[in-house]
């Protein structure tokens, strides 16, 4: 019965109660649609310039990230790769062997990445097939190269041309070769798509005169919410006098801290919305409370416990909430979905700077529960500020004056 | 027997810097199955007299007893209890719940008790019924006219099953045929029920009615009438 006279008293004054309501859903709305959009951007970011590139942690030699030199590499050796696979969650590793030349061709030139893969194994990273946008993805003993489309129309160059580079190989040996290109990419971060040469790993040793050495290994597992974890059980397992084990955070520290920035500039713009909404829930409340006190006092009069009536100021408030909150999902949901299959596609100087990150310039919205969840605990815990004080006029009701009121 | 027992009661207010003696020294009983109203002018404290009754105000000095509980040292919580397992209220001003019909309005209070749904459910249209609105158990108050809704608010003072039942100026805002109307079932439920009803009123009406009539005049008892001639 005490919901039935707090849903009742939802009902009794219906303009209020649905300003109330409706402020909730604008709430609701809006934040999680700016939420989504603004997770979405990083959670491509991270996809484009981690999850389909460097991986989300990688094995290297103890040096290497400080000064990125072949001399810092690894020597591939069997119980490196049997500590690494051996470890708990780890599902496969992708050798990498990385280092930067001077490409040519006619009379053009250009500094280009120079990355030697598996090409078996990385289809299922760096999805090279799927950017394939000219000529044939490589092979393994293949003798010849994939660059990006970027390079390729700097270099007006095309599938079929050879591309001459040189450059610094393994202990300062001259690095040279002339490799025929037979394919050519179009990568997500146009960064990379401007300097990326990838050949197979035994091709780029052999380039490098760096037989049987790698610079970098990729480690792969299923969830990426177990980085951190990962990571640090990959360093309790390995020689860290020799190798370290790094996440994406912390070798991208600069995309971490452009995400943190932006994130928190959000977030404070929400919870300026979230602070109009508290203060019109709470006026709510305040008239509500002033307006039946005397109702308040009959109710204690003729028997009922003072505690049992905040329970139903607190159902009358969370009810008309939980049905703001459950509009507004209901709202945001299938905008939310929209803008994920049809990102926005950004223009002009905004583009530019997302470029410069390596990402897309596409802002898509990202489907989280967590997102939703987050915007429901919000509403629940300025509902349960506002409900303080009708609790509190209650609790320090004096009856019989509220009687005569 | 006594179901109620005053004992040199004094309520004195010090609210403002005159200092109001509204109940001085009031020794009273009231016996199960009487039918009594308090009366005097405005200001005469018998309102005061009877909310010290009722529990919702607590004496400045002196006993009351209801039941064998001395209610003058109950705490707030343990008050709220004893009001709902043992008395009655009619309100002026009906004081009905105004988002509930009149049968949740009087099923309400037993749902405090803790009664069950069925138990709950059939006094309901059996108190509704004997107020003379059996047919109006779906209304809520404002459909209701000023006497049915007073009729109402005794159904829920009955529905507890309280040991007596305090009714301050329940006539007050009801026109003459609602007044009779309302008295005669009071009367009648009394009478038949033997439940106890206490008046506060200056209703000339419900003084005909009442068997016991207790005079207050600035705080204290000048008379207290019994209709067989006792005094």
């Amino acid at each position: 019965m005490n919901i039935l006279i707090a849903w009742r008293n939802i009902g009794r004054n219906k303009k209020r109660s649905l300003i109330t309501i409706s402020s909730v859903i604008l709430a609701v709305v809006l934040s999680v649609f700016t939420r989504s959009f603004q997770e979405g951007s990083y959670s491509k970011m991270i996809e484009n310039a981690v999850g389909k590139f460097t991986g989300y942690v990688q094995v290297h030699q103890k040096e290497y990230w400080a000064d990125k030199m072949l001399d810092n590499g690894i020597e591939v050796n069997d119980k490196l790769i049997n500590d690494i696979l051996s470890t708990k969650g780890v599902e496969g590793l992708n050798m990498r062997l990385e280092s930067f030349s001077l490409a040519a061709f006619g009379n053009s030139t250009k500094g280009t990445l120079i990355m030697g893969i598996d090409p078996v194994k990385e289809e299922s990273m760096l999805d090279l097939k799927s950017k394939l946008i000219k000529g044939e993805y490589i092979n393994s003993d293949d003798q010849s190269i994939l660059i990006g489309s970027k390079l390729s129309e700097y270099l007006k160059l095309s599938v079929g041309d050879t591309l001459v580079l040189l450059g610094q190989g393994h202990w300062g040996q001259s690095a040279v070769g002339a490799y025929p290109i037979k394919g050519i990419v179009k990568m997500p971060a146009p960064d990379i798509d401007r300097q990326i040469v990838f050949m197979p790993l035994k091709l780029s040793q052999e380039y490098f005169s760096f037989n049987n050495g790698i610079t970098s290994i990729v480690v792969k597992f299923k969830d990426s919410d177990y980085t951190q974890t990962i990571c640090d059980e990959l360093n309790a397992k390995l020689d860290t006098t020799q190798h370290t084990a790094m996440t994406w955070q912390k070798m991208s520290p600069e995309m971490v801290q452009v995400i943190q920035s932006d994130r928190v500039g959000g977030i404070l713009m929400i919870a300026i919305l979230y602070m109009i909404i508290a203060f019109g829930i709470f006026g709510t409340v305040l008239m509500m409370t002033e307006e039946r006190k005397k109702e308040f006092s009959v109710m204690i009069a003729i028997g009922m416990q003072k505690s049992k009536l905040v329970l139903i100021t607190l159902y009358e408030t969370v009810l008309m909430n939980a049905l703001g909150i459950a509009i507004g999902i209901a709202l945001a949901l299938p905008l939310v979905i929209y803008f994920n299959i049809n990102p926005i596609e950004m223009t002009g100087a905004e583009a530019e700077s997302i470029e410069k990150l390596g990402v897309e310039p596409v802002l898509p919205t990202l489907i989280s529960a967590k997102i939703f969840i987050n915007q429901i605990i919000i509403i629940l815990i300025i509902t349960a500020v506002a409900a303080i004080y009708p609790a509190f006029a209650i609790l320090k009701m004096k009856v019989l004056k509220s009687l005569r009121h | 027997m006594n179901i109620i027992e005053l004992k040199d009661l004094h309520k004195i207010y010090n609210e403002t810097e005159v200092e109001v003696h509204a109940v001085n020294g009031v020794d009273l009983t009231f016996e199960k199955g009487e039918f009594a109203a308090i009366v005097g002018p405005s200001g005469s404290g018998k309102t005061t007299l009877l909310n010290m009754l009722g529990g919702l105000d607590t004496p400045t000095s002196g006993k009351i007893t209801i039941n064998n509980t001395d209610i003058s040292h109950l705490s707030g919580s343990q008050l709220i209890d004893f009001r709902l397992w043992n008395i009655g209220f009619v309100f002026q001003a009906y004081n009905l719940i105004p988002v509930l019909t009149a049968k949740e309005n009087v099923e309400f209070i037993m749902h405090l008790q803790g009664r069950k749904k069925n138990e709950r459910e059939a006094r309901t249209k059996e108190l509704l019924t004997a107020v003379g609105l059996g047919d109006r158990l779906n209304s809520r108050p404002s459909k209701l006219s000023g006497g049915q809704q007073q009729r109402v608010a005794v159904a829920r003072a009955l529905a507890s099953k309280p040991k007596f039942v305090l009714a301050d100026e329940p006539t007050a805002n009801l026109d003459s045929k609602s007044t009779e109307n309302l008295l005669d079932i009071m009367e009648r439920l009394n009478k038949e029920e033997n439940i106890t009803f206490i008046f506060a009123t200056h209703d000339a009406r419900v003084m005909k009615k009442a068997r016991r009539v207790i005079t207050v005049e600035d705080g204290k008892i000048v008379s207290d009438v019994r209709k067989n001639g006792d005094e």
